[in-house]
């Protein structure tokens, strides 16, 4: 059996491999094309157009890597590699720690992340592969205004399913009254939705101000006692192999 | 050639199906080191399958959903270019938004893209790529380094570290959900719906120990939120 360090050593190295070719492929596929076709754009076309989009998408995506990247452990190589983080790999890999009733940040978790994300990613490119060679027969069916509408709220279902999941504690270190630490993060940014400036896709970047906020209102109320941090037994669900 | 005659052209169905696959193979990779791992840590193959089962299942609503997205892009981008996009990297919620902005920079809007000849075609392209490069560099260079901190935090003894673990999670639900309640009725319903189910599958799960139910929870709760959007919009819309 390998140890911790060796596994994590190994991961790591897939991981860094994988995200390198990535970027390089990615980056091939448009050079390549524009290569061919004699169609590169000037470096003032492409300034022009990469301006506004870099000033928002470079914070962004960032910061979705500081935010995601502790909570996903290794498993964020893939969940970057594959993308759609907070409407499907995220909650796919919370929803299989709470099936597997591990602590998110501990090698098991990572484990189970990394199983969950990958899995998804295999049947999300599979999907998407079907929906290209199927594209004209299903296309009626999911422009129907029944499935557009409900895809249209699927963030708030999703969100909804997850709600309870995210402010309780599970696993074999229970961190019991956590989510009274996102009262005062959580009426914040209410008030800042509704009054001063909508947020939407500007989570990432807000994640930043407010996993510290979150942190101080926790050392806070941890310190009257409200926050309890209980060392539990093992999940029952968790067979041991000898 | 036209912007669509590149756009849909063999040369980037071609370039795009091998990142797609290179992609796969390495989901694949992955999937068997985590499951092996799993095995080595001492999980049950039947906990493991079960972990199986959950993803696969509650990827489908997701993946459908994201289908969706790759018929709001076709008509402006063509079709490969957007299934690479969906299939690795982006994000349903983000492309059309980064395409739309990639267009606005030529002066046009991303409908009429294509009146500005293939060469507006490979300007979006490069744009698209280089401006969502960002996180993927970020993670290859500070990954590490943040995933071994993390892991440090998580065998401390000290109890207030697993509680700034914690904090992670509850500063998620923090920003996302304010933001999705303050959109309207409709949004607000939706969720309490979706938080309803939830709930009660958790009881049917807890208390009256329907046991196989724990894997289908975030699933259902997805499907039945959804489907209630339809009810809300119909009554309130």
């Amino acid at each position: 059996m390998k140890t911790s360090e060796q596994y994590k050593n190994e991961i790591h190295r897939t991981g860094r491999i994988g995200l390198l070719i990535t970027i390089l492929i990615l980056i091939a596929v448009p050079v390549i094309i524009c290569s061919v076709y004699g169609i590169f754009p000037t470096f003032k076309e492409f300034f022009l157009s990469a301006s506004g989009l870099l000033a928002i998408f470079v914070p962004l995506t960032i910061s979705e890597v500081i935010s995601f990247t502790p909570l996903l452990g290794p498993a964020a190589y893939l969940t970057f590699i594959t993308g759609n983080i907070m409407n499907l790999k995220f909650p796919c890999a919370k929803g299989a720690m709470d099936v597997a009733g591990v602590t998110p940040g501990t090698e098991k978790a990572d484990v189970i992340a990394t199983l969950s994300v990958g899995i998804s990613s295999m049947l999300t490119i599979i999907i998407i592969a079907l929906g290209v060679l199927l594209l004209v027969p299903i296309e009626p069916i999911l422009q129907l205004p029944a499935v557009k509408t409900a895809t249209e709220y699927m963030l708030p279902a999703l969100f909804g399913a997850l709600a309870l999941s995210l402010l309780k504690s599970t696993g074999e270190i229970q961190v019991k009254g956590a989510w009274k630490s996102g009262i005062v993060p959580f009426i914040l940014i209410f008030i800042v939705n509704v009054f001063i400036y909508p947020l939407s896709g500007l989570e990432g970047v807000v994640l930043l101000v407010i996993i510290p906020l979150t942190i101080l209102c926790s050392r806070i109320i941890y310190k009257k006692g409200w926050i309890k941090v209980i060392y539990g037994k093992e999940p029952e669900d968790i067979e041991v192999i000898e | 050639m036209t912007y669509f005659e590149v756009a849909n052209s063999s040369l980037v169905y071609l370039l795009v199906l091998a990142v797609i696959i290179f992609v796969f193979v390495l989901s694949a990779i992955f999937t068997r080191k985590a499951w092996k791992r799993g095995i080595e840590l001492g999980f049950g193959k039947e906990l493991l399958r079960r972990v199986v089962k959950q993803s696969l299942i509650f990827t489908l609503v997701p993946s459908i959903a994201i289908v969706i997205g790759l018929f709001a892009l076709a008509p402006a981008l063509g079709i490969p270019w957007p299934w690479l996009r969906l299939s690795v990297i982006g994000s349903v919620n983000y492309e059309l938004m980064a395409a739309d902005m990639a267009a606005g920079g030529m002066g046009l809007t991303l409908a009429e893209a294509s009146s500005g000849g293939p060469a507006a075609f490979g300007n979006i392209m490069l744009v698209m790529t280089t401006c969502i490069m960002g996180g993927m560099i970020m993670l290859l260079i500070f990954g590490k380094g943040i995933m071994n901190k993390v892991s440090k935090l998580s065998k401390s003894r000290s109890d207030f570290n697993h509680v700034i673990m914690s904090c992670f999670m509850i500063a998620l639900a923090s920003v996302f959900i304010p933001g999705i309640l303050a959109k309207g009725i409709i949004y607000i319903l939706t969720f309490l719906t979706s938080l309803l189910v939830t709930a009660g599958q958790a009881v049917l799960v807890q208390k009256f120990k329907v046991r196989w139910l724990k894997d289908f929870i975030l699933s259902f709760s997805l499907v039945i939120g959804m489907a209630s959007s339809i009810l809300w919009t119909a009554l309130l819309g």
